[in-house]
């Protein structure tokens, strides 16, 4: 075992059942993930790997296998557990931002904070800093209405990212942008990973964004069929219909 | 005219009433025109309806329980309104003591006032043996030593052939019972001693029919008579009532006189009304000379009016009150209901936003798209008010008798056939005041505003 | 402990309780808060319906509020009234002369300097009177008239310590008395001189007389006809809050003659003491074996007219209950459209880590805080009926009744009554739907 890593996925399986149907997502996975590593989930739609990103960021439980992140098994915790684990370990940034829109870009980072026991004067420092580091100290108290896809995606990156996680994991982060944002958001990951020593899991369908992390896993129907450094990784043109994964 | 008839004018009497229902009807005849799209028109609306069904339950039953209470508070009112509404022709007057209330006169005025007191050749003379009735009251309790409303009675002493004669209400009984009363008070008049009773007095009391009891007065003061209870009203406004034979209180009257050194005190007090039933106005005003100007009736004097203006003087004292149940308690609720169908309607509308404009796309006119919203909301307000207008006819008529509010000496209402099409009209009219704005909002969306949103 | 503070309690019991949800909870109110502005017709016509209902509670309650207010100012607890047995009502009591003159010598009665009971001897009638045409109301054409006969105005004032407002109380003693010439300006008339009988009434049937005079109120000096006679207004009583306010004081005899009762209806006896007062009535109804006499301490024959209050009081609980059911209903409504439409939210607080019960208490408070707004506002509303006067009528339901004029009455303990019923509706109300919130599948939701 690497005692570097900070994520050990091992013979995780996941299925679902359709009335007498079994659909099986995930088949004995087995994988690692550094302290600090940078890393892109790939692969056609169905091919599990929102899944696999749900399953390592405790946002549901598998059916067989074993998760540990950090120095924790996350793959036993109930669903309560695993919510306040959440809260501390894991930051997450969504395609499609999903900030609260009545509150402010100030309040929607602050809102994983109030889980915490920090005082108002704690917070206020963390959620400054984070905004600073996405670099919008100057949209404090702009609603998400009033901001750009790109903005609202760094005040989601500074929600992620505010609390001080282990774990970074992002779905589609640049899906939703055009292509100047979505490199914009791609060189921020960058910075996080390289400043903050964050460990990233992104999913992503885009070859561009992927090609900024630093190893790639590629899934298909479940299984891992790929495990490559980002830089030998080479641009295979998309399966049709794989348009979201 | 029919009743139905005479119903509908009295429903159109009021402004508010008038202008739902014409508001209604031109809402029904723009459906009649376009009877080529109501088919189409009404499916949208029920699909639309029964897309969210706890949103459209929670509202019809919202409405259905504003329109009850809105019934009950009709009901008074319209009661009310009726009894002191003046009419022209066929209706009661009331020969009473002048000045004071109670009212007492000595029992010999009432045979000049049975006639309606002509004096001279020309004068109108009622026959007093059709069209007049007199009232005294004797209350008494069954147990001299208290006095509750579980012990107490209270008689109109009256000569028993007039019951049915001369008595309002009487539409409140089914013919049959009208020939059952009708028995009754032949019997009292062959044993004076007999008397009928109101079912609720009897349950109050917890006597039964058959029962002899021993009455000790609180007005006649040691004039104590004992009844026979021959029978018991059906559920009717005399459900608190008693009925007595007048010739029995004032035979008692006559023996305690002449056994006592000294007269009763109620002796020539104890005439407390005449009633007379006279064919029209100019006759009423005749009488009413002929009782101002008759000699006889001088102390105490005497008044005539008519029934309607009696009973409004008595509710007087409730003027404010029933100001405030029509004025304020009734619309309240009305704006109530109308804001619930708004909130709905709203949600419904901020829901489907997006197809609305598609539904622009397609083709379809704004003011379609309104109607559209109207209908539906019309149709929840429709079904509900007029569920809730037959279930509370039925609720409280036959299975409450009536709303036990004693109002002056109304002692229960019973919900009129009208209140079955008011709830109809509430529902439409708070249907449509509650999805005015929304359903203009619904007309105005505009087709690039949503798709960009959603976008 | 009296109502207002158990009120008091309660509602903050339910403020504090309030606060531990919203702190508990975490999901900050604002964010309730801006929801409801955001979606502002839509909140503004739920808060709409709850003012309505708390407003309407709010008046009806302000009227029975101002009945209790006017049979608890009434009566005197050191008060004795004495009614002839067996009368449901002033109006059926008959004592005779010679009764009442005992009566007033009994020993728990106090006495004036001078030696002279403080007794109040009075016949009560009531009078038909016909409304002149041009002041009728809602086609009322009579209207009934309280009539009080006073034996001795000054002394009556002091049993019932009641203090004239303006003028003087009428005159007495034997033969005249009572009497004033008053000059007479009939229209179409000669102007003549006649007597008119002194009175002194409330202010509140001066203001019912006055328009038949063309006048807002009858002042002293006025004359004005009752009964086919003419009267003088020689002093108003300063009679607010009682049921003397619709009554009019005259002298007895004039009274008796006029109206035909030549009996006495009441004598109200002034003692030192309530407990003298409690020793008296009792007294006089066990051993004063002349004339059969019904005897209560003031405040309680007040007390046992409240039966058409406690009536209302049902009527309003019936109306109230039902009419909450639209409030109820209607934010519920509200509340299942507001979850709907943020799921999303939902579904990222609780990848964010906020719990299920933690949503839960967000919504639930988000229906409070809009059942607290309106009902904010429908208490406000219905203050503004604080001070109306209006006419009712109370009785002990065995009979007889007084006509009243009383003063609509808001108060805190409504206040209070009205928030807590408010805050009731949107915590049924917006329970069900909060409880679909916390059951909300967070991925799912972001799907």
């Amino acid at each position: 075992m690497n005692p570097d890593s900070i994520v050990r996925v091992k013979n995780l399986t996941k299925f679902f059942t359709r009335g007498s149907e079994k659909i099986e997502v995930l088949e004995h996975l087995t994988l690692e993930v550094n302290r600090g590593e940078f890393l892109a989930l790939m692969g056609p739609s169905g091919s599990g790997k929102t899944t696999l990103l749900n399953l390592i960021a405790g946002l549901d439980s598998p059916s067989d296998g074993v998760i540990e992140v950090g120095d924790k098994t996350i793959s036993g915790m109930s669903e309560t557990e695993l919510a306040a684990w959440r809260t501390r370990h894991v930051g997450f940034i969504f395609q499609f931002y999903h900030l609260l829109h009545v509150l402010t870009a100030y309040e929607n980072v602050e809102l994983p904070l109030l889980l915490l026991p920090l005082t108002a004067k704690e917070r206020k420092k963390q959620v400054l800093t984070a905004l600073d580091l996405v670099g919008l100290s100057d949209r404090l108290h702009h609603r998400p209405g009033q901001l750009s896809g790109g903005q609202q995606q760094r005040v989601g990156i500074a929600r992620a990212v505010v609390s001080d996680p282990d774990l970074v994991v992002a779905d589609e982060p640049t899906g939703d942008l055009d292509s100047k944002s979505a490199e914009e958001i791609l060189e921020l990951l960058v910075v996080l990973k390289k400043t903050l020593n964050k460990t990233i899991i992104m999913v992503t369908h885009d070859p561009r964004a992927a090609a900024r992390a630093e190893r790639i896993l590629h899934l298909e129907k479940g299984k891992l069929v790929h495990d490559i450094p980002a830089a030998s990784y080479s641009y295979e043109p998309e399966p049709l219909g794989g348009l979201h994964g | 005219m029919g009743s139905w008839e005479k119903s509908f004018l009295q429903f159109l009497d009021s402004p508010v009433r008038l202008g739902l229902a014409v508001l209604s009807a031109i809402l029904l005849l723009f459906f009649i025109i376009r009877l080529g799209s109501i088919y189409f028109f009404l499916r949208l609306i029920f699909l639309n309806l029964t897309r969210n069904l706890v949103r459209t339950g929670l509202t019809a039953v919202a409405s259905f329980m504003l329109v009850f209470v809105v019934t009950l508070v009709w009901t008074i009112l319209w009661f009310l309104n009726l009894v002191t509404s003046e009419k022209s022709k066929d209706f009661k007057a009331i020969v009473s003591e002048r000045w004071q209330i109670p009212s007492q006169m000595p029992f010999a005025y009432q045979g000049a006032l049975s006639e309606g007191a002509p004096a001279m050749e020309g004068d109108f003379k009622v026959d007093s043996s059709r069209d007049a009735m007199t009232w005294q009251f004797y209350g008494a309790t069954i147990d001299p030593t208290k006095r509750t409303r579980e012990s107490i009675l209270f008689f109109f002493c009256m000569e028993p052939l007039k019951f049915t004669k001369m008595m309002d209400g009487m539409d409140e009984f089914t013919p049959k019972q009208v020939e059952q009363i009708n028995h009754w008070c032949e019997e009292m008049v062959k044993d004076k001693r007999k008397v009928i009773l109101g079912k609720d007095r009897l349950q109050a009391i917890n006597k039964r029919v058959g029962e002899r009891l021993k009455l000790t007065s609180f007005n006649y003061k040691d004039i104590d008579l004992e009844i026979e209870i021959i029978g018991e009203f059906p559920e009717s406004r005399y459900n608190q009532s008693g009925i007595m034979n007048r010739d029995y209180l004032n035979d008692a009257v006559d023996a305690y006189n002449r056994k006592k050194p000294l007269k009763h005190p109620l002796t020539a007090k104890s005439l407390n009304l005449v009633w007379l039933r006279l064919p029209e106005t100019p006759i009423f005003q005749q009488v009413e000379k002929q009782i101002s100007e008759s000699p006889s009736f001088t102390a105490p004097a005497v008044k005539i009016e008519t029934a309607a203006s009696g009973v409004a003087t008595f509710l007087d004292a409730y003027r404010d009150l029933l100001w405030g149940l029509r004025w304020i308690l009734a619309p309240f609720i009305l704006a109530t209901m109308a804001l619930i169908i708004a909130v709905a309607i709203s949600i419904s509308v901020r829901e489907r936003r997006k197809e609305i404009a598609v539904m622009k796309v397609i083709g379809f006119l704004p003011r379609q798209i309104l109607f559209l919203v109207l209908g539906e909301a019309i149709l929840v307000g429709a079904l509900s008010g007029t569920a809730s207008s037959l279930g509370t006819y039925f609720l409280i008529n036959d299975y409450f008798g009536g709303i036990k509010f004693p109002i002056a000496f109304f002692p229960v209402f019973l919900i009129p056939g009208d209140a079955l099409w008011w709830g109809t009209a509430i529902g439409v009219g708070t249907g449509l005041a509650g999805s005015l704005f929304p359903s203009l909002g619904a007309c105005r969306i505009r087709v690039s505003e949503v798709f960009s949103r959603i976008s | 402990m009296d109502l207002v503070t158990t009120l008091a309690i309660y509602f903050a019991a339910v403020i504090a309780g309030f606060i531990l949800l919203a702190f508990l909870g975490k999901v900050p109110l604002k964010y309730s808060l801006r929801n409801l502005i955001v979606r502002w017709p839509i909140s503004l016509m739920t808060g709409l319906a709850f003012t309505l209902v708390i407003g309407l509670l709010m008046v009806m309650l302000a009227f029975v509020n101002g009945m209790y207010r006017l049979t608890g100012s009434s009566g005197y607890p050191d008060n004795v009234l004495v009614l002839s047995d067996g009368a449901t009502d002033e109006v059926f009591s008959h004592l005779g002369f010679r009764d009442v003159s005992e009566i007033e010598f009994h020993p728990s009665v106090q006495r004036d300097e001078k030696g002279k009971p403080l007794a109040s001897w009075e016949t009560y009638v009531i009078v038909n009177q016909p409304i002149p045409s041009h002041a009728r109301k809602d086609g009322r054409k009579r209207r009934f008239i309280q009539v009080r006969g006073i034996l001795d105005p000054e002394r009556s004032g002091q049993v019932h310590r009641l203090k004239l407002k303006s003028g003087q109380w009428f005159t007495t003693g034997e033969g005249g008395g009572g009497v004033r010439e008053v000059t007479l300006h009939e229209p179409g008339k000669e102007p003549r001189t006649i007597g008119a009988g002194e009175v002194v009434m409330g202010l509140g049937i001066a203001r019912e007389l006055g328009p038949d005079y063309r006048k807002e109120s009858l002042e002293p000096g006025d004359v004005f006809s009752l009964g086919d006679r003419y009267w003088v207004v020689a002093g108003l009583l300063d009679s607010h809050d009682s049921t003397f306010n619709s009554e009019i004081w005259a002298k007895w005899k004039t009274v008796a003659e006029r109206f035909g009762k030549e009996t006495f209806s009441t004598v109200v006896l002034k003692t030192v003491s309530p407990e003298e007062a409690q020793r008296a009535a009792k007294d006089l109804v066990q051993n004063y074996k002349k004339a059969a006499v019904q005897a209560v301490v003031e405040t309680e024959y007040y007390d046992s007219l409240n039966n058409t209050n406690q009536q209302f009081l049902i009527a309003i609980g019936f109306v109230a209950a039902i009419v909450a059911i639209g409030g109820i209903f209607g934010i519920m409504n509200t509340m299942f459209a507001a979850i709907s439409q943020r799921v999303n939210d939902i579904g990222v607080l609780r990848i964010l880590g906020f719990a299920p019960w933690q949503i839960l208490i967000s919504f639930f408070l988000e229906a409070l805080l809009l059942a607290f707004i309106g009902g904010v506002a429908g208490c406000l509303a219905g203050s503004f009926a604080d001070g109306f006067t209006a006419s009712s009528i109370m009785s002990s339901g065995t009979g007889g009744g007084k006509s009243i004029m009383l003063r609509l009455t808001v108060d805190l303990k409504m206040m209070l009554g009205g928030l807590l019923f408010s805050l009731a509706m949107g915590a049924l109300g917006g329970f069900l739907p909060a409880i679909a919130a916390m059951r909300v599948k967070p991925l799912e939701s972001l799907r």
